[in-house]
């Protein structure tokens, strides 16, 4: 098998999966509980708190777990809007993933919700967001890491521009597929959304950050667990599970980092040596180390996607949250990818545990299915 | 006091002296949808008698018999004694359950099967009326078109009911022999292979695959919609087709405009064939008439002249409307649109000829030699036994 998924998700890290085990089997005790194993399970859920504080340059204190990306996302706009009086302006970049695109557009009306389009690299275009993001701005929302191209924004900009424009705007980052991969300085925004299951973490576990001093109300309501913000019952096992993808990451990141690099820049090179082919989105050696969009012009992503699934190498077309709805490409729409090469397009994305040769092989399987699967072109 | 179930049966009872058949392959229908229920199912006198079935589940018992072939109506009854006493109790305790202490207006219909019981249907209907009005201050009596109808039935035992539940109707399944229904994942065609059980064919289903232009989960959703159609049709025998070999032969060799068509007399061959080891006299398909290109009647009958057994198309006359509402009622709406691309829809041409002639697409058929593919193709078949429970 050769995964290249990794942006829908990642396999478990041993370790990671070692310690949720340890923590459902041993140490399962609530951390709420008065006694003295439950205080150790609390001590550990503080110390992994602290870690993915680190990571980010952040406070402990500012770290909310919860399940995941769509709910910290959920959480970060209902939470902050729900603090707030009256209405007022929205701004969410076109490209955003449907936990905050969708929420933004159910909160239209009520709100003046607008979007802030990309450049054809998919990356959100500051001086465009400048026109947008006027005095009566509430609450802008700009994803770290585009998720079908890798293109990277550049928050810090964004984040000096949304307080200059409207000082009383809270900007959220989207740092799903960006977190670990890319660097990430946490003064930067005031909420960013961490998810486990992309950094070889388990699935259903994330984090919120929650800028100090933020008005915010976070999100379920129950026992008050953290710190009242969301409640329910601590997930040790995934955030411990969680923390040691954490870990692992931390203490090898440069290896990481390069062996993904070089990954997609192997492949990249592959195929760019075949006929007809395209990059959707930066240059290979700009975006995030970790994702290639390629166009295959003449074939459909969906019917090469099905014939590399037989040679046992899993890609994607469109993220994997949209994949069962049919029709355009949301994303690529917004920057300008139409007609054959939208259709032709197909998401390769890397851990740090592929290899060059794994990229060799997939270069020569698209080879020589494109060679039958365009002889065949629908008419 | 029990609770069992009635069954009414309509056209078996036209049978003559294959009725016993009829009415054992109806009881095999019942059997088969209460499995699990713990249900006794009794025949008497042109009558189906459910027992054994716990009060709380009732409703989903009565539920699983409006999808059995073959039955006209259900009702849950109160089966008691034949004692004045115990008949009045029962239907009091109906109507308390059916009107409470809301106003509503009723009216008594008794039969009496049994000559035996001293009361006629008259005196019943009258005499039961009167108690009724007595114990209920808020019934009203309306003749004509009451809101609630207390049934009385004095038989073996006497039945007292209210509702009349309306079965699917059609013939007993089993009854008519085997055919092969063409299934795509589209709405039309469970709908047509559902229209063709009811009466009492037994069905093979035959679908064809196009990997890697299809997907895995095209291939569920066929097995799912052929599992749903089995709730009513009792097991199918679905056959798995790869098409895509035969399908990139057509469209590399044959005459763009033809591919649809010649694509159907392929697929009408291979599903002949397969109906033919299963047994089956007949195949079934979906079209209805001038609904695209390929269901135009010269394009039906460029399909037909691919075989020689009989093609049933239930829903030629219909409108695309009219499938629509069945498939909806039948449950197999919501599955057959989700959007997984089929293989008809693959290669579909810009321009589809709409008058194929017979004589012109034999020839374009005898360009390629299409028998070693359809070997391959049988041979890769795969066969699931679907069935609903």
């Amino acid at each position: 098998m050769i995964y290249l998924d990794n942006s829908a998700t990642t396999r478990t890290l041993p370790a990671a999966a070692e310690a949720a085990q340890y923590y459902m089997s041993e140490s399962f005790f609530n951390p709420a509980a008065a006694y003295s194993p439950a205080v150790e399970s609390e001590r550990a859920v503080n110390a992994a708190r602290a870690r993915l504080a680190g990571a980010m340059n952040a406070a402990a204190d500012e770290i909310v777990f919860t399940s995941g990306g769509t709910e910290s996302n959920n959480m970060a706009i209902y939470g902050s809007l729900g603090a707030m009086r009256g209405q007022g302006r929205l701004v969410v970049s076109a490209v955003e993933h449907p936990s905050v695109y969708e929420v933004m557009k159910r909160l239209s009306p009520e709100y003046d919700v607008v979007e802030a389009g990309v450049d054809q690299q998919g990356r959100v275009d500051v001086a465009g967001l400048a026109q947008l993001v006027t005095p009566g701005t509430r609450f802008v929302s700009v994803m770290q890491v585009n998720n079908e191209t890798g293109a990277i924004n550049d928050i810090p900009a964004i984040y000096k521009l949304v307080k200059r424009e409207a000082p009383g705007a809270l900007l959220h980052v989207d740092g799903v597929q960006g977190f670990l991969k890319v660097p990430f300085e946490a003064r930067n925004c005031d909420f960013y959304t961490v998810s486990g299951h992309k950094f070889h973490g388990p699935k259903g576990v994330g984090a919120l950050y929650v800028k100090k001093g933020t008005r915010f109300l976070g999100g379920q309501i129950g026992g008050g667990q953290e710190k009242n913000l969301r409640s329910g019952t601590t997930n040790t096992p995934g955030i411990m599970g969680m923390d040691a993808a954490l870990q692992y990451y931390l203490a090898n990141q440069e290896t990481m980092w390069e062996n993904m690099r070089t990954c997609k820049l192997r492949l990249a090179e592959n195929l760019l040596a075949l006929p007809d082919v395209l990059i959707n989105g930066p240059a290979p050696e700009e975006g995030a180390p970790h994702i290639l969009n390629v166009s295959f012009l003449g074939v459909r992503g969906e019917v090469l996607l099905h014939a590399l699934e037989e040679k046992k190498i899993y890609v994607s077309t469109g993220s994997a949250c949209s994949a069962h709805k049919k029709g355009k490409n949301r994303i690529l729409n917004a920057m300008g990818v139409t007609g054959e090469r939208q259709e032709g397009a197909i998401r390769f994305s890397f851990s740090a545990f592929n290899t060059p040769g794994e990229m060799d092989e997939t270069a020569a399987a698209i080879a020589d299915l494109l060679g039958l699967l365009r002889r065949f072109k629908r008419r | 006091m029990e609770q069992v179930l009635l069954v009414r049966y309509g056209e078996i009872h036209l049978k003559g002296l294959n009725r016993p058949f009829f009415e054992r392959k109806l009881i095999d229908g019942i059997n088969n949808a209460l499995r699990g229920f713990g249900a006794k199912v009794r025949r008497e006198q042109g009558r189906i008698y459910v027992h054994g079935i716990a009060p709380e589940r009732m409703e989903a018992a009565s539920d699983a018999l409006t999808r059995v072939f073959g039955v006209h109506s259900i009702s849950p009854a109160m089966a008691v004694e034949k004692e004045w006493n115990a008949i009045v109790e029962a239907a009091a305790c109906l109507t308390e359950q059916a009107a409470g202490g809301k106003n509503v207006t009723f009216k008594v219909f008794s039969r009496r099967s049994d000559k035996g019981f001293p009361m006629n249907s008259e005196t019943i209907n009258h005499e039961l009326g009167h108690v009724l009005l007595e114990r209920f201050p808020n019934l009203t009596v309306d003749v004509h078109a009451p809101e609630l109808k207390v049934c009385v039935e004095i038989r073996e035992q006497a039945f007292i009911y209210a509702a009349e539940i309306m079965g699917a109707g059609g013939m007993p399944s089993g009854t008519a022999g085997r055919a092969a229904l063409l299934i795509s994942g589209g709405i039309d065609s469970p709908v047509a292979g559902y229209l063709m059980a009811k009466r009492g064919l037994t069905l093979s289903a035959v679908h064809f695959y196009s990997y890697p232009y299809t997907s895995e989960r095209a291939r569920d959703k066929v097995v799912e919609l052929t599992r749903l159609v089995s709730r009513y049709a009792g097991p199918v025998w679905l056959h798995l087709v790869p098409f895509t070999e035969i399908q990139l032969a057509i469209y590399e060799k044959c005459p763009p405009k033809e591919t649809t068509v010649l694509m159907r007399r392929l697929m009408m061959r291979i599903a002949e064939m397969l109906a033919e080891r299963d047994g089956a006299l007949a195949l079934i398909t979906g079209e209805a008439l001038g609904q695209v290109a390929s269901q135009t009647l010269e394009s039906l009958c460029v399909t037909d002249d691919a075989v020689e057994m009989p093609v049933f198309r239930p829903l030629i006359g219909f409108d695309k409307e009219d499938i629509v509402t069945i498939a909806k009622r039948i449950g197999t709406f919501e599955t057959s649109i989700l959007p997984y691309e089929d293989c008809c829809t693959v290669f579909v041409p810009q321009h589809p000829v709409t008058k194929p002639e017979v004589k012109k697409l034999r020839e374009s058929e005898a360009m390629v030699d299409f028998m070693p593919m359809i070997a391959t193709a049988l041979e890769k078949t795969e066969t699931l036994a679907v069935e609903a429970n």
